[in-house]
């Protein structure tokens, strides 16, 4: 029995792990690591509001989750953040807006992303004071229009009331030439196809924003009241905004809503409403309607639907980054207004319509900065 | 075959003293069809397992292909379709070796020491309750084992997730490929070896030290290196418990950490939008098999390399 050579070749195969593990270097930094760091100084932006982003840098890592509706924005954030501020780890997992909140809840991650403030009818601001310890709060930060993303053969352009969208998501309206639907389109050529309806699977804000906006608008026809679960009685559940926006694409006649940056992403057709076609500006014009409804630094909003502003497109969802007002850990909440001082900046909310959101309204961002610098 | 020899004719049987495979129709024709059946039935087993290797080696060898790919992280990485570097999957194949180690020496000492129980040792209702167990444990789903972790770590002690979770969850479904296999391997070996080793009046632990152990040992290392492998590529416990992070991560114990199951997961639903993402999934693929099969020859090479010479 030759024991030694047992020896000899499992210290093959240790070598060659460590040696698998030990070569190169880990991070793209190279190229980014011309881009200066910033006064590092401790508290160089705290107070006013126009914070200057990377203002203070920090070096570790912090952990979020939520809303797929701003997975896009908070990427790109991730990305020139670190570029600034090399040591920046910041990940985001786009695991939906009530799996974000729930981990916030129960401890897994630092701050959440949710398409709809924390509400106080299923107890989650009491679970997240809890949780934290100190209030927490619903800072808006990045605008995601809804698009109403449609697949039929030979219509390019699609023009909706809020009561067809609440027919045709309600099921109603059965078919693409339905008389309504060519009275709202003078001169379009709609087919006899079937509509066919997608609808997020898993508990979702853009759910939550779209039902709200149907409810708002059209409340003879669409009953039910907001959910972060479809309610509706028709249509195909698809799982995440990606599995929607896939299914559309896959199907004529198909429609479904899904978060505008995926729409421009998949090269989908989105229907205007009213007449007022989705862009960054129109659907800035919807959040200036708005109320905030929070209290103190909390800055819920109340999204006004039925607004009679010109040129302002409605169906809009606002994502909040959930936060607590007082970190145990202080690092940690010095790490989180960091980083959300940076996404709220003018210079990174101008470079949100790149990838298909739309930035904050001067005034609300104003109030955001402030709400985020009483972070500690 | 076993053929009476009286039930053919003398005639034929004095050339061969057998079958003559030449005179019967219809034997030929069974035979023939048989042998076709065998092999279709053969090929169209291996239809899809080419496949697959085809289309992960056509879609992400060309990713796999550059340095980039196995010395940087995904750190920097931008939206699905407004990012066009691919970026390296280091971070996830070091989480994947990681976790994938830090499982082997939780399972593998349990599972041995099990195997080594139930053949040296066990007898009885313990012996057969623990047989048992361990056939129910090969047999529960690994979400099972995900969510239960999930279950004991969050909600009930309230902590917060970390890659070594992902470790336990995989100890679960590790245990049992790498027990049965052990196991397999200690009944292996002769009894004529246990009982010259008493006769020379060795003691029953010594015996199995000294002896069955060393015996069976390449195929232990085989077996334990196809659980390694195994639990490498497992994705379900995973899903619910690694929390994906674009950096790299050395610490089992701290932080999100990466794995490819998860790099895939994470980039799978822009795949269709975005051709650098889905070269991320191809070429986080095309790694994780590539990874399995490196472990799984080094098993064959250590088992070679180990084998009692008779």
């Amino acid at each position: 029995m030759k024991i030694t050579r047992i020896g000899r070749a499992s210290s093959v195969a240790v070598v060659a792990a460590l040696a698998l593990a030990a070569c190169g270097s880990s991070s793209n930094n190279d190229s980014s690591s011309s881009a200066p760091a910033g006064g590092s100084g401790s508290g160089a932006a705290a107070g006013t509001a126009t914070a200057s982003g990377a203002g203070d840098c920090f070096s570790g890592s912090l952990n979020a989750a939520g809303s797929t509706a701003q997975q896009n924005a908070i990427t790109q954030a991730i990305s020139s953040y670190q570029s600034k501020c090399n040591g920046a780890k910041v990940s985001y997992n786009g695991t939906g807006s009530g799996a974000g909140i729930t981990s916030f809840i129960a401890k897994q991650v630092d701050f959440a992303g949710s398409d709809s403030a924390l509400s106080p009818d299923k107890g989650e601001p009491a679970k997240a004071k809890a949780a934290c310890g100190s209030d927490a709060l619903n800072l808006p930060m990045v605008t995601g229009p809804i698009a109403v993303a449609f697949n039929v053969k030979g219509v390019d352009k699609l023009n909706l009331t809020p009561d067809l969208i609440a027919k045709i998501f309600s099921g109603k309206i059965t078919k693409w030439n339905d008389p309504e639907i060519a009275a709202a389109n003078k001169g379009a050529k709609l087919p006899d196809t079937n509509i066919s309806v997608f609808f997020r699977s898993d508990e979702s804000g853009t759910t939550d924003n779209f039902t709200n906006y149907m409810n708002k608008t059209a409340p003879k026809i669409w009953t039910d009241e907001k959910s972060k679960k479809w309610t509706g009685k028709v249509g195909q559940g698809k799982s995440k905004t990606a599995g929607v926006a896939t299914a559309v694409k896959a199907t004529d006649g198909g429609i479904g809503y899904i978060e505008w940056g995926y729409a421009v992403q998949n090269k989908l057709n989105f229907a205007s409403v009213n007449g007022v076609e989705l862009t960054g500006a129109s659907a800035g014009k919807a959040v200036e309607a708005a109320q905030v409804v929070g209290t103190g630094k909390d800055l819920s909003l109340k999204l006004d639907y039925t607004t009679k502003e010109p040129g302002a497109y409605p169906i809009i969802l606002v994502t909040y980054e959930i936060v607590c007002s007082k970190y145990a850990d202080a690092t940690k909440g010095k790490n989180v207004k960091s980083f959300l001082s940076y996404m709220a900046s003018p210079d990174f909310q101008k470079t949100l319509e790149g990838v298909g959101a739309a930035p904050l309204p001067a005034e609300i961002q104003s109030k955001v900065v402030d709400s985020i610098n009483s972070i500690s | 075959m076993s053929l009476d020899v009286k039930d053919i004719p003398a005639s034929e049987a004095g050339d061969l003293g057998g079958i003559d495979h030449g005179k019967s129709g219809i034997r030929v024709l069974k035979n023939n069809i048989a042998t076709v059946l065998i092999w279709a039935a053969f090929l169209i087993a291996l239809i899809p397992l080419v496949w697959i290797l085809w289309t992960v080696l056509s879609k992400g060898l060309s990713t796999i292909l550059t340095v980039t790919w196995w010395q940087k992280d995904q750190s920097g990485v931008g939206a699905p379709g407004f990012d066009t570097n691919v970026r390296g999957a280091r971070h996830a194949i070091i989480g994947t070796l990681e976790i994938a180690a830090a499982t082997s020496v939780i399972a593998i000492p349990i599972a041995v020491m099990t195997a080594i129980y139930l053949v040296e040792y066990g007898r009885g209702k313990l012996a057969r309750g623990v047989s048992f167990m361990v056939d129910i444990l090969s047999g529960v789903p690994s979400i099972v084992a995900g969510l239960f972790i999930y279950a004991v770590w969050v909600t009930f002690f309230g902590w917060k997730l970390n890659a070594f979770c992902s470790s336990l969850a995989l100890v679960l479904l590790m245990v049992p490929v790498v027990c049965r296999s052990t196991e397999e391997m200690l009944k292996l070996v002769p009894n004529e070896l246990r009982e010259a080793s008493y006769a020379l009046g060795v003691p029953k632990w010594k015996t199995i030290v000294k002896v069955v152990l060393p015996t069976s040992f390449s195929g232990i290392v085989t077996g334990s290196l196809l659980g390694f492998a195994r639990v490498a590529g497992e994705t379900a416990p995973l899903l619910i418990l690694a929390q994906y992070t674009q950096f790299l991560n050395y610490n089992l114990f701290s932080g999100n950490m990466a794995a490819l199951p998860t790099l895939i997961n994470v980039n799978v639903p822009n795949m269709a939008g975005d051709q650098v993402s889905a070269d991320r999934v191809w070429g986080a693929a095309c790694t994780l098999i590539l990874l399995v099969l490196v472990i799984n020859l080094l098993g064959r090479l250590i088992g070679r390399l180990t084998r009692v010479k008779s």
